[in-house]
This record gives structure tokens, sequence and C-alpha cells, in this order.
């Protein structure tokens, strides 16, 4: 097995990891974002997604598992291969100026330069997220009785919850903006005629993510109607 | 170049470092009649002229062919490799696109595989340790009419040349943020790779060239495509994707195993 771990020592090897988990949580965010958008829909069609989801409890753990392998993976690969790159140059330049064309942004805040940042703020908000939706954490009073809904609902239109949300999933619309296309590109997936799609591709994505996912707290704020199901809940309870 | 072309004056804020042990600093000079005609490189033999008729230590540039195509001039000029032109060494960048009176800050290509060994000229030796530990094809390949005598599609000979272009003048190390040297390995392993002197060796070579890159110490490649923009030949990242192709498949389906044992860092 030496060829193994000769491949996963190896930059390409590592980096082939990053790619492949970031690959499939990127599937994630799109199969989670989906479900999401059914509060749109109304409560009762969130609330039988939510029930259906609760109630295949096997296939439930097998999705957390992988879920938690790849984000584990993930975010080692992240930090172990940063930490090289960094110090791969103790010296740095007085100057440095992009040579590419469609650098739109200064190179400092651009998507590609940001990744380690817009990841770690991506992964307090997903903590936040796991402690508030899975745990409950500090909101067992508040959602006492309450349906999935309207439990979603208490819960983004809190006012931490929607600076953390928002900020969390445009940092996360950021991050994977450059990702799917870098991840693309490291499992060896380029070439002329489909490459500049992936890149768009890649940009939509980012935009959507971002977009889709803070739209619950901003809407929330803004069209409190919306996402109002106390009505509905008390009557289908 | 009459006398009058002469008519530019730069204010050069340049590195010097005495020896790879020297710590080094940044030094302001001021270069006076320089034409807008001249390379980057003949502006800096103004400079060391000048430096030597007031006695002081010239100025250590590498360079050789002057015309682009070997690769050793490369310095970082404002922040970009080679200058500001696309596509262009720093022996065939000209003074033309500077303005009269600019600053220009010049220093060497900044990596630790790429130690300094004096002022601008650093050691790439690296890169040939790289080449070395497979950039090449063992197998006998004949005389010169038997070259003829192996088809090679078009597609894949253009391909392959796009990759064989490579210099190996190290701007891509350079003006990557991670200092990675994957466009230049990538570029060597997707040259032998298209064609078929190279296929017996395939999998070798790329398990073997990368365990080499990876200990030089060179970062790895995130994706962010300034290797690209800033490589004076033109190679471009399809090739970092080829290398990528070409490592898993060695890897999983090929028998061959590296040689070259990673450094433990
Ligand atoms: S790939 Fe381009 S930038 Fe890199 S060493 Fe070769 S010629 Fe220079
Ligand atoms: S001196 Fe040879 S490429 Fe510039």
């Amino acid at each position: 097995m030496s060829w193994l771990t000769g491949f996963l020592k190896s930059s390409v090897g590592r980096k082939f990891v990053m790619a492949i988990t970031g690959l499939f949580l990127c599937f994630f965010l799109v199969v989670h974002l989906s479900g999401n958008l059914l509060l749109y829909v109304g409560a009762d069609a969130y609330n039988h997604y939510a029930h259906q989801l609760h109630s295949n409890e096997e296939l439930l753990m097998i999705a957390e598992v992988l879920l938690f392998g790849a984000f584990a993976l993930h975010i080692y690969m992240a930090f172990s291969t940063t930490i090289e790159n960094i110090s791969a140059r103790k010296k740095s330049y007085r100057v440095v100026e992009s040579k590419r064309d469609d650098r739109a942004l200064p190179l400092t805040s651009a998507a590609d330069q940001t990744m380690m940042i817009t990841g770690l703020i991506g992964l307090f908000f997903l903590l936040v997220h796991i402690s508030d939706f899975k745990l409950e954490n500090g909101w067992e009073e508040a959602l006492a009785g309450q349906s999935q809904a309207q439990k979603a609902s208490i819960i983004v239109s809190d006012f931490t919850r929607i600076i953390i949300y928002v900020l969390g999933s445009v940092a996360l619309g950021i991050h994977v903006s450059h990702g799917l296309g870098s991840a693309c590109q490291t499992i060896g997936f380029n070439h002329p005629k489909y490459t500049p799609t992936v890149h768009l591709i890649s940009k939509i994505f980012g935009v959507i993510v971002a977009v889709g996912f803070s739209s619950f707290s901003v809407v929330s704020q803004f069209f409190p109607d919306v996402l109002n199901f106390a009505e509905t809940a008390s009557k289908s309870l | 170049m009459s006398d009058s072309d002469h008519n530019m004056t730069l204010t050069l804020r340049v590195w010097r470092q005495d020896n790879s042990e020297a710590r080094g600093k940044f030094v302001d000079y001021k270069v006076n009649r320089i034409s807008p005609h001249m390379s980057f490189l003949e502006m800096l033999d103004v400079l060391n002229e000048q430096l030597i008729a007031q006695g002081e230590e010239p100025v250590a540039f590498d360079h050789d062919c002057r015309e682009g195509i070997c690769g050793a001039c490369g310095v970082m000029i404002n922040g970009q490799a080679h200058g500001p032109d696309k596509e262009t060494t720093t022996c065939q960048l000209h003074m033309r696109r500077f303005q009269d009176g600019q600053k220009v800050v010049v220093e060497p290509w900044r990596a630790n595989a790429f130690p300094v060994v004096k002022d601008l000229v650093v050691d790439r030796t690296s890169f040939d340790r790289i080449m070395g530990a497979g950039g090449y094809v063992s197998v006998n390949t004949g005389q010169a009419q038997d070259g003829n005598c192996l088809p090679v599609a078009r597609q894949d000979q253009e391909s392959s040349l796009d990759a064989a272009v490579c210099i190996g003048c190290g701007a891509c190390v350079a003006s990557c943020k991670n200092a990675s040297a994957m466009l230049f390995t990538s570029a060597k392993v997707s040259h032998l790779a298209q064609l078929p002197q190279g296929d017996p060796e395939r999998p070798q070579r790329v398990l073997d060239m990368v365990a080499q890159m990876d200990a030089e110490g060179f970062g790895g490649c995130s994706n962010t495509y300034e290797c690209e923009a800033a490589c004076p030949a033109g190679v471009s990242v399809e090739h970092i994707a080829r290398l990528n192709r070409e490592y898993v498949k060695a890897s999983f389906c090929s028998s061959a195993q590296p040689t070259i044992q990673a450094s433990a860092d």
C-alpha cells in the first residue's frame, strides 16, 4: 500500500483528495439548498421534506458520516497544503502585481487568494448552523413544540443569526466560486471545449450559494410574512 | 540609436545581496541616458557601467541568449515576473514600456527552492533535478530519418510542442503565490506524455518528477493561474490538468512506484 500513502503524501495527491471532497461538498450544498428552498413553497412542503429525511434514520446516518468524513479530509488537506504553500516562500516580494488580464479584483481580495479565510468563515457558519438546527443549542425554549418550518423561520430571523448566516453564506459562495472550477482542474477535467463553461458555472454556482442560503435571513427581515409559519403550524399541530 | 534617443531617466530600486548567506537590501540608483529602444538588460548594463565608473560593485543578473530562448534572465519588475509584457522575457522587454522618471523595483525570484546566489541571480538547479528525475527519454529513438517512421498525429505534435516551448525560466514559480513549480513540471511531463517516444516511461516519469518537485520544497498548485499569465513561453495550465491526470493514472493504474523519496516535511 506504499503507493497509496505515497499518493496521499504528494502535493498532487493531496490536492486530488481536496478536489474530490470539495466536489462532494458542492453536491451536498445543491441538495441542501434545494431542500431549504421548500420553505418558500410552504410550511407543509418543508415539514414533509424534513419528516421524510428524518424517518430514514439509516440513510441519514450514512449521509452524515460521509459528510463528516469529507469535511474532515477537506479541512485537514486545506491546512496541511496551506502551511506548506506559505512556507515555500520564506522571503516575500516588496511589490506583487498580477499579470492576469481577467483579474477584476485587487490581488488580495480575489476568491482564489482568499480560500482559507472564506473557508474558515464558512466553517464557523457551519458549526453555528449545526448547533442551531441539529442540537438546538440555546433554542430549547423558543423552539419547543414548533414545526420544523417554524423552527427554521425562528432561527434565521434571530438578529445574531442574520449576521452569521448572511456572512457565512456569502463567504461560502465566494469559496465555491473558485473551488468548483479549481476542483475540476485538479482532477484533470480541463479541455478548451468545456473549461470556459466550467468556470462560468463555478461563478454562477457561487452566486446561487451566496444568495440562496442568505436569502432566508434577508427575507425574514424584509418580508416577515413570507416565512412566518406560526399560523399554519398551529393548524397542522 | 542616435544620441538624442537616450532621453530617459529611471529610478531603480534593486535588490543587492553579496552572497547566499548575506541579508541583502534594496538600493536606489538613478540611471540616466536610457534609450527607449534598449532592452531591460541593456538598461541594467548602463547601470553597471555607471557603477563600475564609480568604483562600485556592478549588479549581478543572469542572462545568456538575450533573445528570449534560454530562460536565464528572469527578474521581478515592479512585482511582475519578466515585467509588464505578456509572453516576453526580461531580455526582450523594452524600455519604451516605461515612463521617463518612473520608479522601478527589481527583485530576484523568491522561492525557497530558488535561493539567491547574488543580487538578482538565483540558483535554479532544483529545476535541473526535476528534469533529472525523468524529464527525458532513455529509449533508443534512432537516427533522424527514423523520426519520420513514427506516426504522430498532427494535433498531438502541436499540443506536445505547446508544452515543449517551456524555457525553464522559473517565472511560473516566481509569480505563484505558493511558489509552485507545477507549470514547469507539467510542461515537461505533458511534452513527453503525448509522444510515442515518451510512452514507455510515462507513468514512471510523472511519479518521479512530482516526487522530486515535492522534495525540492516548491509549494502546491491552488489554481490561481498567475503562472500562465507570467509565462514568457505561453505554456497553458491545461498541461497542469494533464499532469494531474497522468499522476492519478500512474498511481492507480500502473505498476510503477516512485523511485525518489519525497523529503519528510
Ligand atoms: S512554464 Fe513558462 S514560466 Fe514556467 S519555467 Fe517554463 S517557460 Fe518559464
Ligand atoms: S537572456 Fe536568454 S531568455 Fe533572456
